[in-house]
């Protein structure tokens, strides 16, 4: 990140000598003919040369990546011949890599070619440049695009090769691959990703919902969820409906309980952490624990206290074996 | 995900909360006057519990709203309004010439094989599935695409299962009071 850092600084610097004098420029032009690197070959490459190239540039590709889109950057601010194209080739680029790798060496072939036109084009350029000084006004404004797009460039690149330690920072670029026979361009990639997507959440409703594990197909699974949800509705339904016929009473022992609870948190809710529920229901411990926190209650609603918070923050499953069988058999008659 | 014992007990405070405003007007009703006033009392707590973070939460709010604003303002004053409500979808506007061209493909459609049949009918019966779920969870209408819906339903289902365990411990409770 910081090599590329610099890297843009130095383009930034061949933008301020579009502005200085051509003899500084063509100084710059001749820097960058003797610059390290790959660059330099190519101007010498043959067409016999050139996969021989690739394959020494793009076998660790993914992790020269970004390394080499700025460079290309960096030639792009200096050489203001055929901008635009190139920088549509590198957005092309980019794809590619997410992509396939296949696609990544057609186009880097592609750019290999273009790299060679420019190197024809750069000379040409040197002659023309001379006599246009006007139009080097609107080819710096189109650098300071360029170098936008380099930054935004520097991002994705960034975000690349940090993909293989966190997966997805960005949510707006889809990091899939395609296997082999699978469709490639972009459009099927995200809804590849869609459907992965969905197909992981299903997993989690499968999970979720019981007795939806043995259904095999979507429209299956979905009429499964759809059951499970109305059915959960119609039991809250229900659940308010029996509430609601022993209410008058009961809810004034709701009241009671909680005003009580708030007060005694501490007394009841550690022990209810430490054991579980099964345990303090058949030893005849919260009854005893409780009675030295309600004393002063009858014992009706020393009952339902001491019931409350057990079956409440666990499960529920367990304590309803206990308490009361019948209004068991009634949910179960409403099917779950 | 599975309900924990911290939302059960979030939850419960909640219930105990909206059932504490409806207490003065509870004791002289009809039962059914007073089972709308625990299943509302229990919605808007299930929902709450999302801070209007869900979908269907900021839905069930909404439709609870239009049944009893009161008790909504009540129960809801910690959250703030905003977040509570669902954004309306933009309608989606049809090109004339883009229907024209998908009518010319649904006519060269027609002769399609056997195999392509069978999968365009298992196509129609998981959207329409897909409609039921819509339907089912509230504010289903709202959310823009499956993955989303898919999600949302997730957490519709864990909610409602600690809802579900809560109220059922507490009925069970009340039963194990009237037999003594």
């Amino acid at each position: 990140m910081m090599m590329m850092n610099g890297e843009a600084t130095e383009a930034e610097l061949f933008l301020n000598c579009a502005d200085m004098s051509v003899l500084e420029r063509q100084r710059a032009h001749l820097n960058h003919h003797h610059y390290p690197g790959f660059f330099s070959n190519s101007s010498t490459i043959n067409g016999g040369d050139i996969d021989g190239f690739l394959a020494s540039a793009g076998l660790d590709l993914p992790a020269v990546y970004g390394y080499t889109t700025v460079h290309g950057d960096a030639r792009i601010s200096v050489t203001p011949g055929n901008i635009t194209t190139e920088s549509g080739n590198f957005k092309k680029r980019k794809f590619g890599c997410v992509e396939t790798e296949t696609k990544v060496c057609n186009e880097k072939k592609k750019m290999m070619m273009m790299m060679m036109n420019r190197e024809a084009a750069v000379e040409e350029e040197e002659e023309e440049e001379k006599s246009k000084v006007t139009e080097q006004s609107n080819k710096s404004i189109m650098m300071m695009k360029m170098k936008n797009k380099a930054k935004k460039e520097q991002n994705s690149c960034s975000n690349d090769s940090s993909k293989v330690t966190k997966d997805s920072q960005r949510t707006d670029y889809i990091h899939v691959r395609a296997r082999r026979g699978q469709a490639t361009d972009s459009h099927s990639i995200a809804e590849r990703a869609r459907r992965e997507k969905i197909s992981e959440r299903m997993k989690f409703l499968q999970d979720l919902v019981p007795g939806c594990d043995k259904i095999t197909g979507k429209a299956g699974m979905l009429d499964e969820i759809i059951n499970y949800v109305q059915s959960l509705q119609r039991q809250v339904e229900f659940l308010s409906m029996k509430l609601a016929t022993v209410s008058p009473r009961l809810d004034f022992n709701i009241d009671d309980i909680f005003a009580k609870e708030v007060v005694s948190a501490p007394m009841t809710n550690l022990p209810n952490t430490v054991m579980p529920p099964h345990m303090m229901v058949n030893s005849g411990y919260p009854h005893e624990m409780v009675d030295s926190g309600y004393v002063h209650f009858n014992p009706m609603q020393q009952v339902v206290a001491s019931s409350d918070p057990l079956s409440c923050f666990n499960n529920g499953q367990s304590a309803t074996n206990v308490w009361d069988s019948d209004v068991q058999n009634l949910y179960s008659s409403l099917g779950v | 995900m599975q309900p924990t014992s911290s939302m059960n007990k979030e939850f419960l405070k909640k219930w105990q909360m909206g059932l504490q405003i409806f207490r003065p007007s509870i004791d002289n009703t009809s039962v059914s006057e007073r089972k709308r006033a625990i299943k509302l009392s229990a919605d808007v707590a299930m929902a709450s519990l999302r801070k209007g973070t869900t979908c269907w939460s900021r839905a069930l709010i909404q439709k609870t709203a239009s049944e009893d604003n009161f008790l909504v303002r009540q129960m809801l004053s910690g959250i703030k309004e905003e977040t509570l409500i669902n954004k309306k979808l933009p309608k989606v506007m049809c090109h004339r010439k883009i229907v024209r061209r998908s009518k010319k493909i649904l006519m060269r459609r027609k002769s399609r094989s056997a195999m392509e049949e069978v999968a365009a009918k298992a196509k129609k019966l998981v959207k329409r599935k897909t409609q039921g779920l819509r339907n089912a969870v509230p504010g289903g209408e709202f959310m823009s695409n499956n993955v989303l819906l898919i999600q949302e339903t997730l957490d519709y289902i864990v909610s409602l299962q600690t809802q579900v365990n809560v109220m059922r411990s507490i009925v069970d409770a009340a039963a194990a009071g009237i037999e003594r």
